[in-house]
């Protein structure tokens, strides 16, 4: 150790860089086609969205859209379950199908030679899946076993907790995505027959090709792949819009896991969606500068002052419309009332703006891991679907990039207080005997104990 | 027909092995760092402390202060972390390339200068941090431990691979800065280090700066310990069972593998994949979808170097169904598999869902850099990162047979259950 050590060097300026553009066009079956050229990328990404909303669904069969994604690839016309499995398993093939807010996504990942086979399996699961009844049963059920799943994960019961408290009671958004026990028992093939034949077709539809595809006709092979999917009676969407908000106030749901050893603390508020008006820009940087990284002014207290938490990340959330501003993770059980404080503090203060050296490193930040966070094909073809869902423009990225480097403290503090009214949501699911005299002491709002 | 991304390598006069792998499609490079010390090192009393010694270098070095690294590299376009595992622990960062000389001058200060600043009080406040790490994963989650226990029922007490890397707490508590020390003079040194490149730098630029960043830290005198002796399968099986408050039964079946990157490790990653690690495998198919009494079923091999590797089943058992008649039902399965081998269809569906899997994973830079100093550091060679495709498919069916005959027999399985009890509270 007796030598000494190189100065410390400058860094020079990054390369300009723009989010890719890609190439579009229209199938003949009315699909918006987007495709994105990735040399070197050999694993080719298909992400077909399809507008798609939960209002939609009959009060009575919440979940229905998600149970009915997870059944497209169970069995079609041509082939039983299992034969499909095999199928797309020979071919490379990964399938995998969502519902979000505001579309059904359905992601394929294949190797480039696999291409056609792999559009006509993705056909297959679109146009005719057979929702054999023995596979709806065995979906339904493994959807409850999961439900149970999640009620026993801290960061999943302390998520559920978060919308239906975030949101009025009236709202889709408040209840999970994929159903609840009720409306998954009273669920069966007929509803996701019926839901299918309604709400899943081509119209409106996009498909976006990410990968390297050199030598590929790739509007041919789509056309030769996805041709052949109509649906004439697919329903158009009721438009995605946000959530109605709870109101009421701050108040805090104590979620009580008896002998919890950590508690997972969630303060949160409703946010912008990546429409906003007034720009998105700041969002991302102030998600940055408030919580997230290890010296972001989150942890710097309760991790790397306090030692309370592995990490706590603040983020705004954005749905296809509106979204949410989260500052969630988990402390140490005897830490909790004084990391709830500490926290909701942190997150008030910055209503007071940030220093010049937070934006400038936080711009950075989100500037320029820019090129690397959208180097390969999955990640470009994530990002193109997520544009498609929410219709924003495909120089979206670019042009919130360059907005993003002319942000001051006065445009960023506008943003954050904007959303940040100091009227918190806080859910904390954890200890409730041991805890609840400590939080209603913070004046967060009233406390109700509900449990697991 | 293997693959081709380039890769070039040079050793300093210090030990440091260096990999450059020249990628211009994105105006950036990773820098990613291999130490050849893992969890597999750790002495008696002292399980977790590669990983609390991972979050010490973070925490400042010789020129550079606590959470700088990170603020820095971030500051810059960085995306960084590390992480610990059994064999090795990494340290990585992708940054725009005019930041690549400010990464390596920060790891070099602190992979050459990292004790010039570690104390007490960033010791005590790690520890604590790696605490709640641990509460978080394993303690506080439903089936958290489970992996733990299946170290320690799979290998003898004392080896390598019979404590996690996270550790205990009261390990945890005994570390003292004595240990941090001596820990780092004995495994933080350019000759058991491999430090790759991968973006947008050329051979002759990356080795240069490398050479002009980390060439002044001196070699180390310390002999590395060679692997462990191989262990064979069990010869009985071994069985933990727990009752806890978790929604379901869940059984882990585990058994020991060969070392990796072996004819024979590939073989039985390939026969696990077929029994239980594909959507059309053969638990999967009677389990979860003809009979329906499990909710779940997979399988993972986990290639390891010292003597011996890790495979697992893990099956989620349906409601009101009997846990130990599924186990039965695995123990079948195996037995059939040893017997028939795979077919066809399971050889091609294993090859081509690995295939995508290796050329999904190096399809990122980052992971990349990470595959190229993994088989630099503990195979010897960053090239078979382009052949371990050919590798794979060069196993036959006959070969996977065997394998399982071999290593996945009913009598060398460890079975940790868990099962779900709402009566029972807390167990001591």
């Amino acid at each position: 150790m007796s030598t000494t050590t190189v100065p410390r060097p400058e860094v020079a300026a990054p390369e300009p860089w723009a989010f890719p553009l890609p190439q579009e066009s229209v199938t003949d079956n009315g699909i918006r086609l987007l495709t994105y050229a990735v040399p070197g990328q050999y694993v080719v990404s298909l992400r077909l969205v399809v507008p798609l909303s939960l209002t939609d669904e009959p009060a009575d069969r919440e979940g229905v859209a998600a149970m009915t994604a997870r059944l497209l690839d169970e069995g079609t016309a041509e082939h039983s379950s299992e034969e499909f499995a095999e199928l797309m398993e020979r071919t490379g093939m990964v399938l995998g199908a969502a519902v979000t807010d505001g579309a059904l996504s359905v992601d394929v990942d294949v190797p480039q030679r696999f291409l056609p086979q792999a559009l006509d399996l993705l056909r297959q699961t679109l146009a005719e899946p057979a929702f054999p009844q023995d596979e709806v049963r065995r979906i339904l059920r493994s959807r409850l076993a999961e439900i149970e799943q999640e009620r026993a994960s801290a960061p999943h019961r302390a998520a559920r907790e978060l919308t239906a408290t975030l949101w009025a009671p009236t709202e889709r958004a408040s209840r999970p995505a994929a159903g609840t026990p009720a409306t998954i028992s009273a669920m069966g093939r007929d509803d996701v027959v019926e839901f299918h034949r309604r709400h899943i077709g081509p119209r409106g539809a996009t498909l976006v090709v990410a990968g390297d595809l050199d030598g590929v006709d790739v509007a041919d092979v789509v056309a030769t792949g996805l041709g052949g999917w109509t649906n004439p009676d697919h329903v158009p969407a009721t438009p995605a819009r946000p959530p109605v908000p709870a109101g009421g106030g701050a108040r805090v749901v104590l979620v009580d896991r008896p002998g919890s050893v950590q508690s997972e603390l969630s303060v949160a508020v409703p946010g912008p969606d990546r429409s906003v008006a007034t720009g998105w820009a700041p969002y991302p940087v102030l998600s940055f500068m408030v919580g997230g990284s290890p010296s972001a002014r989150v942890d710097a207290v309760l991790r790397e002052d306090k030692g309370y938490t592995y990490g706590i990340r603040a983020a705004f959330r954005p749905r296809a419309r509106g979204g949410s501003f989260v500052t969630a993770g988990s402390v140490r059980a005897d830490a909790t009332v004084d990391a709830l404080r500490l926290l909701v503090e942190i997150l008030g203060t910055a209503r007071e703006g940030f220093s010049q050296a937070e934006i400038r490193s936080g711009v950075d930040y989100v500037v320029q891991t820019a090129p690397g966070r959208y180097a390969t094909a999955d990640a470009v073809a994530d990002e193109a679907s997520a544009l498609a869902i929410e219709g924003l423009p495909l120089d979206f990225q670019t042009t919130t990039l360059a907005a993003m480097r002319e942000l001051d403290d006065a445009a960023l503090t506008t943003a954050y207080t904007d959303v940040v009214t100091g009227e918190w949501v806080v859910v904390v699911v954890g200890d409730a005997a041991s805890l609840r005299e400590g939080i209603e002491g913070l004046g967060l709002g009233p406390v109700t104990v509900v449990p697991a | 027909m293997p693959l081709d991304y380039p890769v070039h390598e040079r050793t300093l006069t210090n030990g440091l092995r260096v990999v450059v792998s020249p990628d211009p499609s994105v105006p950036n490079v990773t820098v990613n760092i291999w130490v050849g010390v893992g969890s597999r090192h750790e002495a008696p009393g002292r399980t977790g402390f590669a990983h609390l010694f991972e979050h010490l270098m973070f925490q400042g070095s010789r020129n550079v202060a606590s959470g700088e690294h990170f603020e820095a590299l971030m500051a810059q376009g960085g995306r960084l972390n590390a992480t610990t595992w059994f064999d090795r622990t990494n340290y990585f960062e992708t940054v725009p390339k005019g930041a690549l000389e400010l990464a390596l001058w920060l790891e070099a200060d602190r992979h050459g200068h990292l004790l010039d600043a570690v104390n007490q009080a960033n010791l005590d406040n790690q520890r604590d941090v790696v605490k709640e790490e641990k509460r978080q994963r394993y303690d506080n989650q439903p089936y958290g431990n489970a992996l733990i226990d299946v170290y320690a029922a799979t290998f003898p007490e004392g080896h390598p691979y019979h404590h996690p890397t996270i550790g205990s707490m009261e390990d945890l508590d005994a570390a003292s800065l004595e240990d941090v020390h001596a820990f780092f003079r004995r495994h933080y040194a350019p000759d058991n280090t491999v430090l790759t490149l991968c973006g947008d730098v050329t051979p002759d630029d990356g080795f240069a700066l490398v050479e002009r960043y980390f060439g002044s830290i001196e070699a180390s005198e310390e002999p590395r310990r060679p692997p462990v002796a191989p262990l064979t399968p069990l010869t009985e099986p071994v069985r933990v069972e727990r009752r806890e408050d978790v929604p379901n039964d869940r059984l882990h079946v585990a058994f020991r593998l060969p070392v990796d990157e072996t004819e024979e490790f590939n073989a039985v990653s390939l026969a696990l994949d077929a029994l239980g690690g594909l959507a059309s495998s053969r638990l999967v198919r009677r389990l979860v979808r003809k009979e329906q009494t499990a909710l779940g079923a997979h399988a993972t091999s986990w290639g390891f170097v010292d003597g011996v590797s890790l495979g697992f089943f893990v099956l989620d058992i349906a409601d009101e169904v009997d846990t130990d008649a599924v186990e039965r039902a695995l123990v079948e399965e195996l037995e059939r598999f040893a017997v028939e081998g795979p077919t066809e269809a399971e050889m091609d569906a294993a090859l081509a869902q690995a295939e995508r899997g290796w050329l999904s994973m190096l399809a990122s830079q980052e992971e990349r850099a990470d595959a190229l100093s993994h088989y630099t550091s503990l195979h010897g060679d960053p090239n078979l990162v382009n052949t371990h495709l050919d590798r794979l498919r060069a196993v036959t069916p006959e070969q996977v047979r065997l394998a399982a005959a071999t290593w996945l027999r009913p009598e060398s399985r460890a079975v940790v259950a868990y099962r779900a009890d709402v009566e029972t509270e807390e167990v001591a």
